[in-house]
């Protein structure tokens, strides 16, 4: 039995939507990254739906772009993480409100 | 083997390095920088006189472009070299003048005991290097621009060197007002030499040029045949004769600044405050000179247009007139000199008005000798009886000082006009050749009429002066026992003396007619490029005898035919009695100041026509009113624009940038809204909720 196109979109856009959620309302900093996290792997699923859909191999390539690309972020976001919970006693995003005008 | 024309660079370069070395290591050399700048302008002087030789046994020489400034297709603005009988004969007055002047100046400056204590005699060196260097490449330049060039630049050094004390109050403002009333002239130059490398642009390939296909021969060219005129350039509907003359007035501004005519002249009294070898040597014999040597040097533009000879003929008369009367009632012996100057550089430009190029260009040569000798023997005085100028204070100095009296009583005599002395000649040629053209239009016997009168005050005042400062008993201590003087400042004295006394028999004009022999006319026919091996084909557009010829057909000037003897007779005439005045009022024992005795006009003339307090109410009561109006417009108007617009920007930026909360989660809601909005907006245009 094959899954129709339709459900890998209704749940890449729940995944999503779950990381824009996370985003919007948590402070934590670690919990930022893991929705940042979701929203690049609900695009993966995104990507490697159709790519199945279509017969391309195009979209799973990009998938293992965005794999790397998404360790590199988690590379930096940590390091930022580290930064913030040394300055700032608590990794807490609302915190460091300096870097405007 | 290098020949004469190929080091004619070498002239200028060489006081050029002088003044780099008097910069740099004049301070650790003997005598401060002095000995390399006789030892260049000695050079210059050498290579000035075998270039001279070269140009009488080779002809003429031109390259217009030894080094190309700007290459721009059609228009090209080149350094070069022109070596015909005019400029040669000129740099060699020049390099001469300013090499004794280098001599004198060690004594002047080095063994004077209040100059050495106020020092800087390196600057004063370098100062009259760069100048030398200058005015040498001035007089050889090969086109308009490069000789605007030098001419800014013997300005810079004129200013340099008037300053040269210019911790005190006096010398710094003269240099200030002698730079800023040239720059004005000069200002009409720029203009001028612009318009003329626009308007002859099209027509020849070096619109700048003096010689071959330069602006003076296409315009001449023009003039003379009515063709040509396709190429250049005039604004409107001008005629082209009407856009020249104009051409040439502009010009003529800067000249009338440089050689200090009425009445842009205001400066030169002033520049006296300088040491007195500078007096000599730039505002006597050679940058003042520059102005009228310009005018020589593109006569072929001039010579075709006759409203502009006609004015400059009148300025110069009227200059001549004007000064003299000045000069009159001056007591500083400086003051009176400067008063000569301007007046004789009034006689030069009076000759060249009428197509005297002859008798101007030989004025200017016999005036650079009488002229720096007359301010040199100045100087000399002023050295020996410690820096007494004022001709009340002085008195007696015939027996004290005899190498000083009589060489500068063969400076009076030649400036005053005495036969056999230079100036005699050449005055005398001046006044013949004004009144020949003024015999047939008598608009010209003003000027002529103008320029006999000034003989007379000539006479009296250089005599006045004479008999003032040599004559009589010592009116003060200084005068009554002067400083002993050094050969550096006789030898100099000796070579002008002589030069004073010789020089005008170089072209006798009246002994030419009387003994029926043109030959001896030596300077009329080296003018003419007909001495020697002729001045060459090529050149013959650089000749007097074309220059006649423009004068005379082009611009309809009309000479009498009369001799020389009785107009000769009436200046000699004028030029005694004036002397003989002067002898009779002042060659007595105890002499009284009789031109106090002159009442209002004396007054007047001593207060200079109030010229200067017209030129101070000209800046403050007209032109700083008018700035002042310009600027409140400008800070009112047109900064008011700028700075409205920028506070519009200012108020709303500081409105707007409190949308950077710095809070990121805030950044994300309005990236998130923004996606939201544009998906949105993208789906009602496209029609998907339809």
């Amino acid at each position: 039995m094959t899954v129709p196109v339709e459900w890998y979109l209704v749940l890449s856009a729940a995944v999503f939507s779950c990381g824009v959620l996370g985003v919007l309302t948590r402070s934590n900093a670690l919990i930022y990254l893991i929705s940042v996290e979701l929203m690049l792997n609900a695009a993966n699923v995104n990507l490697i739906a159709f790519s199945h859909f279509y017969g391309s191999a195009t979209g799973q390539v990009f998938a293992l772009f965005v794999i790397g690309l998404a360790a590199a972020e988690v590379a930096i976001g940590i390091g930022i993480i580290l930064v913030l919970s040394r300055n700032f006693g608590e990794a807490d995003v609302t915190l460091p409100t300096e870097m405007r005008w | 083997m290098a020949t004469a024309f190929d080091l004619l660079p070498l002239i200028a370069a060489l006081p050029f390095l002088s003044f780099v070395v008097a910069v740099t290591v004049g301070r650790w050399l003997p005598k401060e920088g002095a000995l390399p700048g006789i030892a260049a302008t000695g050079a210059s002087l050498a290579l000035s006189i075998w270039a001279f030789l070269t140009v009488r046994s080779e002809g003429a020489y031109y390259d217009n472009s030894l080094y190309t400034w700007v290459d721009a297709g059609g228009l090209e603005l080149s350094f070069g070299v022109l070596a015909d009988p005019l400029s040669t004969m000129m740099l060699v007055v020049v390099s001469l003048v300013a090499f004794l002047v280098h001599v004198f100046s060690l004594g002047y400056m080095n063994d004077d005991d209040l100059h050495r204590e106020k020092g800087g005699f390196p600057r004063y060196y370098a100062g009259l290097g760069l100048f030398s260097a200058s005015m040498l490449a001035f007089v050889f330049a090969s086109n308009l621009l490069m000789a605007f060039i030098f001419f800014e630049l013997v300005g810079l050094c004129s200013w340099i060197l008037i300053g040269f004390w210019f911790r005190e109050a006096a010398p710094a403002s003269a240099a200030k007002k002698a730079f800023l009333v040239t720059r004005f002239g000069d200002y009409f130059f720029l203009v001028g030499v612009v318009g003329i490398l626009v308007t002859f642009a099209g027509a020849t390939e070096t619109p700048a040029a003096f010689a071959q296909d330069g602006f003076p021969q296409v315009a001449s060219h023009f003039l003379e045949s009515g063709e040509g005129s396709a190429g250049l350039w005039v604004p409107g509907d001008l005629a082209t004769d009407t856009w020249f003359s104009i051409l040439g007035l502009l010009v003529l501004g800067g000249v009338i600044g440089k050689s200090a005519q009425f009445p842009l002249h205001t400066w030169l009294p002033d520049a006296m405050e300088g040491p007195t070898p500078v007096s000599a040597l730039i505002h006597a014999a050679t940058m003042v000179a520059a102005g009228v040597y310009l005018v020589a040097r593109m006569f072929g533009f001039y010579a075709g247009l006759p409203t502009v000879l006609a004015i400059i003929a009148f300025v110069g008369g009227f200059t001549a007139l004007f000064a003299a009367s000045m000069g009159v009632v001056k007591n500083d012996i400086k003051q009176v000199l400067a008063y000569s100057t301007i007046s004789q550089y009034g006689y030069m430009m009076l000759a060249l008005g009428v197509g005297g190029y002859v008798a101007a260009s030989f004025h200017l040569m016999n005036h650079a000798f009488f002229k720096a000798l007359l301010f040199l023997g100045a100087g000399a005085v002023i050295v020996a009886t410690h820096h007494h100028q004022d001709m009340w204070k002085l008195g007696g100095l015939k027996r004290s000082m005899p190498v000083t009296y009589y060489t500068f009583l063969a400076g009076s005599l030649a400036l005053a006009g005495i036969v056999p002395f230079s100036g005699f000649w050449s005055k005398d040629e001046v006044l013949y050749d004004a009144l020949l053209v003024g015999l047939e239009q008598p608009i010209f016997l003003a000027a002529y009429a103008m320029g006999l009168t000034a003989v007379f005050l000539t006479g009296f005042y250089t005599f006045r002066m004479v008999f003032l400062t040599f004559h009589g008993e010592p009116r003060s201590e200084h005068a009554a026992d002067p400083e002993p003087l050094g050969w550096n400042v006789k030898g100099p004295l000796s070579v002008l003396g002589t030069l004073a006394v010789v020089s005008g028999l170089l072209n006798m004009k009246p002994v030419a007619e009387a003994i029926g022999n043109h030959d001896i006319l030596y300077l009329e026919r080296w003018l003419d490029g007909t001495l020697g091996a002729g001045i060459g084909e090529e050149f013959s557009a650089l000749t007097y005898h074309h220059y006649g010829t423009l004068v005379h057909d082009v611009a309809h000037l009309e000479e009498a035919s009369l001799e020389p003897f009785a107009p000769a007779a009436v200046s000699l005439g004028l030029a005694l009695a004036g002397a003989g005045l002067a002898h009779k009022l002042y060659n007595v024992p105890e002499p009284e100041p009789a031109t106090e005795r002159l009442g209002a006009i004396g007054d007047l003339a001593r207060h200079n026509y109030y010229l200067d307090e017209f030129q101070v109410w000209l800046a403050t009561g007209v032109t700083e009113p008018v700035a002042r109006a310009a600027n409140t417009f400008d800070q009112g108007v047109i900064d008011g624009a700028v700075n409205a617009a920028s506070s519009v920007t200012l108020f709303s930026s500081e409105r707007v940038r409190r949308i950077q909360s710095g809070l990121v989660t805030n950044y994300v809601v309005v990236i998130v809204m923004s996606v939201i909005v544009f998906v949105l907006a993208v789906g009602i245009a496209g029609g998907w909720f339809l």
